[in-house]
């Protein structure tokens, strides 16, 4: 029944949508930020009520006549401002409505997303409340009827039982104190209002409380015309000793006040009671019997991070949460900004406009990130706006200057820029070498950015790679090769204070070097371990480097970790695997940040395990890459090939 | 779509939900009160008298009673509730049995009830009961003329024991 009734929905919003999206566009339909345009009617609330509090003065004459005066003494500013507070208002409530729906409807409301959920409903009613609380200032028959039906109502309940109607039941009951008193709640409450709205948008990634300049623009004007059209007028100054007869009612707000004297007052207590208790449980309705199912991880490109999704959550939510910039609008399946392509797992595409996302983009492996969720882990890549730290992602060109063995496998290899003096990035950036025809092939600098010298790469032979076996075999001092950087996100955090633990698996030493080089060049005091995990002793392709700098830099630790040491090696050190001989030095990382850097393998079995022992999403940095190549789908767009990698075998 | 088309669409659109502010903000009228009515409104708030009554304690009571709480005299705190009949043309209009407040029940009963009756010329009676018996032992009638919206409250003023009419 739900789902009938959230499927019926979800065919009228986008086919609504689809509409708005022809006279607006995806980028300001009003339809996509629904929340955004609540805040913004909400300030202009506040805004005009400022004004208003200005005049408005607080005694049983004093409040309508002052009212009276503003309304009709200064009708162009006044009257103005007092009917744009009013329907700005009825506009807000009408906005969050269809917010809430809108969630509703979409099934965006369970799991995590409970708590923007609940505090949204919570908001609702303070905002209610609030408008209530402002129709009894003007004192006129309107905020009459809404006074005594407050306290009528309010009258139900045990703790009154009669005795709030008592100060509205004769002319000259009421006092001057009234008015004050009305005031102060009419600043109180919005100011709660302000505050939960903050709340409200705590727990969602990269929330925007502003709507597109040209919705503000359209909702100010129009909501100007309309008070000049139909300004808001009082209804007669109160009179106790008589009921209003006929009323203006303000439906968005007072729809439950004739409920009053059409049921009975017990009854409306039962509606919204029960309407509150249900919107409140709705996260959990119905119930699930069995426990959650196991998060799944995205491996994010060009970004190469690895971040758990929570279960329901999109692609676009998982990435935000954890710091990516990827670049969104809607994040309601209607605009495309979110276009991504799935290189690896599977996704659920979600409710989206069909035109953003079609039949033949699904096959390319395209998905919209706002509205997928994944099904399995996931590989994904998006083009990113941006560059990092404004430094642009280019094409280069330089010449091989030396090609060192480190060891059977590891082959370190300089490179000199060709007409180009330097190459800004920042240390654990990457580049990808582009091939003759056209793949790639990711590598990351091991050369810190300080260094004004040739590149250095450390490149694994990967056995039947077409390009590391180029390398091991055919590659020569003097040959000119071609790359794309810096790429990626991987790179050292210099606003913490926390001490960092490097996790280096194999290559993933590579961009380590250049991460604690830097560091080291910079006098960084932060305490530093360094845990490079490899098979066996011969693969530790430059053991004297980390001992010399732990000889150098108090502050710098050296753990180097076998996982199958041999008996040659007569290896008295640490073995296992790395990530497991961390936890055991570190069974608490919550004070920590970690940079991990290795196989695909490697890094997934260890954030996770991380994770568990405390370690905070925000101080994990991980940098995975796959050794075992798999087949890259081509990417449509030329910018994704530059910047992504096509997802790139033999990173590091 | 042409440029000068969006922005008229956009325009009617705009047009269309502050058009939906606009009407929703006072329309349709809500008719509270027939024009032909009037209100009564009964409230007040009043103690009834206590259920038992004082009495002194037996020698044997007060001998099981720790030294500083024997007290002669014991005065139970619950109080009877107040029943109140409204008749408007001396034909019953409500009766009202109002319990004393309080978790010791001790507090005093208060009532509130509104009915919309015809407006004109009117014989208002009250009658109210706050004593163990149950039987009326306070009243008072009035003859109002009651306008259309007005409204006629019904009081009760403990100190006199008298009703009062106010419209």
């Amino acid at each position: 029944m739900l789902k009938l009734l959230q499927r019926a929905g979800q065919w009228v919003f986008l086919r609504v949508e689809r509409v708005f999206n022809h006279a607006f566009g995806e980028e300001i339909n009003p339809l996509y930020h629904l929340g955004q345009i609540s805040f913004f009617l909400f300030w202009i609330v506040l805004g005009s009520g400022l004004y208003l509090y200005i005049f408005f003065k607080t005694g049983v004459e004093e409040a309508y006549a002052s009212v009276e005066q503003l309304t009709l003494n200064q009708r162009y500013v006044g009257g103005v401002m007092r009917s744009l507070h009013r329907y700005a208002s009825d506009g807000m409530v009408l906005s969050m409505l269809l917010h809430l729906g809108r969630h509703f409807i979409f099934d965006h409301y369970r799991s995590f997303r409970w708590f923007s959920w609940v505090s949204g409903v919570v908001l609702l009613w303070l905002v209610y409340i609030s408008g209530i609380n402002g129709y009894m200032l003007p004192w006129d028959g309107l905020a009459q009827f809404v006074t005594v039906g407050t306290a009528e109502w309010l009258d139900w309940l045990p703790i009154f039982n009669g005795t709030l109607i008592r100060n509205f039941i004769f002319e000259g009951a009421v006092n001057d104190r009234l008015f004050s008193l009305f005031s102060f709640m009419h600043i109180g409450l919005p100011l709660g209002v302000l505050v939960l709205l903050w709340i409200h948008t705590q727990r969602v990634p990269s929330a925007k409380t502003n709507p597109p300049r040209p919705i503000m623009a359209w909702l100010a004007a129009s909501l100007v015309v309309l008070s000049l059209i139909k300004p808001a007028m009082s209804q007669g100054p109160a009179n106790l000793a008589v009921a209003p007869s006929t009323l203006e009612l303000d439906w968005f707000y007072l729809p439950i006040f004739p409920l009053f004297y059409r049921w009975s007052v017990g009854g409306v207590w039962l509606l919204v009671g029960g309407a509150t208790l249900l919107f409140f449980a709705l996260p959990w309705l119905p119930p699930k019997l069995r426990r959650h199912k196991d998060a799944f991880h995205l491996m994010i490109r060009p970004d190469n991070r690895i971040v758990a999704a929570r279960e329901g959550e999109t692609l676009l939510e998982s990435a935000l949460r954890d710091g990516i910039a990827f670049p969104f609008d809607c994040r309601n399946g209607g605009c495309g900004k979110c276009k991504c392509t799935v290189l690896y797992g599977s996704v659920d595409y979600g409710v989206h406009q069909s035109e953003m996302l079609t039949a033949e983009e699904k096959k390319e492996g395209k998905a919209l990130a706002c509205s997928a969720t994944p099904l399995s882990d996931v590989e994904l890549e998006y083009v990113p706006l941006a560059p990092l730290g404004g430094i642009e992602v280019k094409r280069h060109r330089a010449h091989i200057e030396s090609l060192d063995r480190l060891t059977d496998d590891v082959m370190r290899v300089r490179m000199k820029l060709l007409g180009e003096s330097e190459l800004r990035y920042y240390a654990g950036q990457y580049i990808n070498i582009v091939l003759p025809d056209g793949e790639k092939r990711s590598f990351s600098f091991a050369t810190p950015p300080h260094e004004r010298g040739p590149i250095e790469l450390q490149i694994r032979h990967i056995p039947r790679g077409k390009f590391t076996t180029h390398v091991f075999t055919a590659m020569k001092v003097g040959d000119v090769v071609e790359f794309e950087g810096p790429l990626g996100s991987f790179f050292l955090r210099e606003d913490s204070r926390k001490p960092m633990i490097f996790v280096a698996g194999a290559t993933g030493f590579a961009p380590v070097k250049s991460m604690l080089e830097h560091a080291f060049h910079i006098a960084m005091k932060r305490k530093m371990v360094l845990y490079w995990g490899v098979r066996s002793l011969k693969d530790l392709y430059l053991p004297d480097l980390p001992k010399q700098w732990a000889a150098e830099h108090s502050n710098f630790t050296f753990i180097p970790v076998l996982s199958e040491p041999k008996p040659a090696d007569h290896w008295t050190g640490r073995t296992g695997l790395v990530h497991e001989a961390i936890l055991e030095d570190y069974p608490d990382l919550s004070g920590h940040q970690l940079y991990a850097c290795g196989s695909t393998g490697m890094v997934e079995a260890a954030h996770p395990a991380f994770a568990a022992h405390g370690l905070q999403q925000d101080d994990c940095f991980s940098d995975a890459f796959r050794l075992a190549p798999h087949a890259p789908r081509q990417a449509e767009r030329a910018e994704l090939v530059s910047l992504g990698g096509g997802g790139g075998s033999g990173h590091a | 779509m042409p440029k000068a088309l969006r922005y008229l669409a956009q325009a009617v659109l705009y047009a269309a939900f502050v058009a939906v502010i606009g009407y929703f903000s006072t329309s349709p009228r809500y008719e509270h009160l027939p024009p032909d009515e009037a209100l009564i409104k009964l409230s007040f708030s009043h103690a009834g008298a206590r259920k038992e009554a004082c009495r002194e304690r037996t020698a044997e009571e007060l001998a099981k009673l720790a030294p500083n709480m024997r007290a002669q005299t014991v005065c139970p705190r619950e109080r009877v509730p107040v029943t109140v009949e409204v008749a408007l043309d001396d034909k019953p209009l409500f009766r009202v049995v109002a319990p004393p407040s309080g978790l010791a029940k001790d507090g005093a009963s208060t009532v509130y009830r509104r009915v919309p009756v015809p407006a004109g010329m009117h014989r208002v009676g009250a009658r109210l009961s706050d004593t163990p018996g149950g039987e009326f032992n306070r009243g008072g009638d009035a003859t109002i003329e009651l306008k259309p919206g007005h409204v006629l409250v019904i009081d009760f003023d403990a100190e006199s024991g008298k009703f009062v009419f106010r419209s």
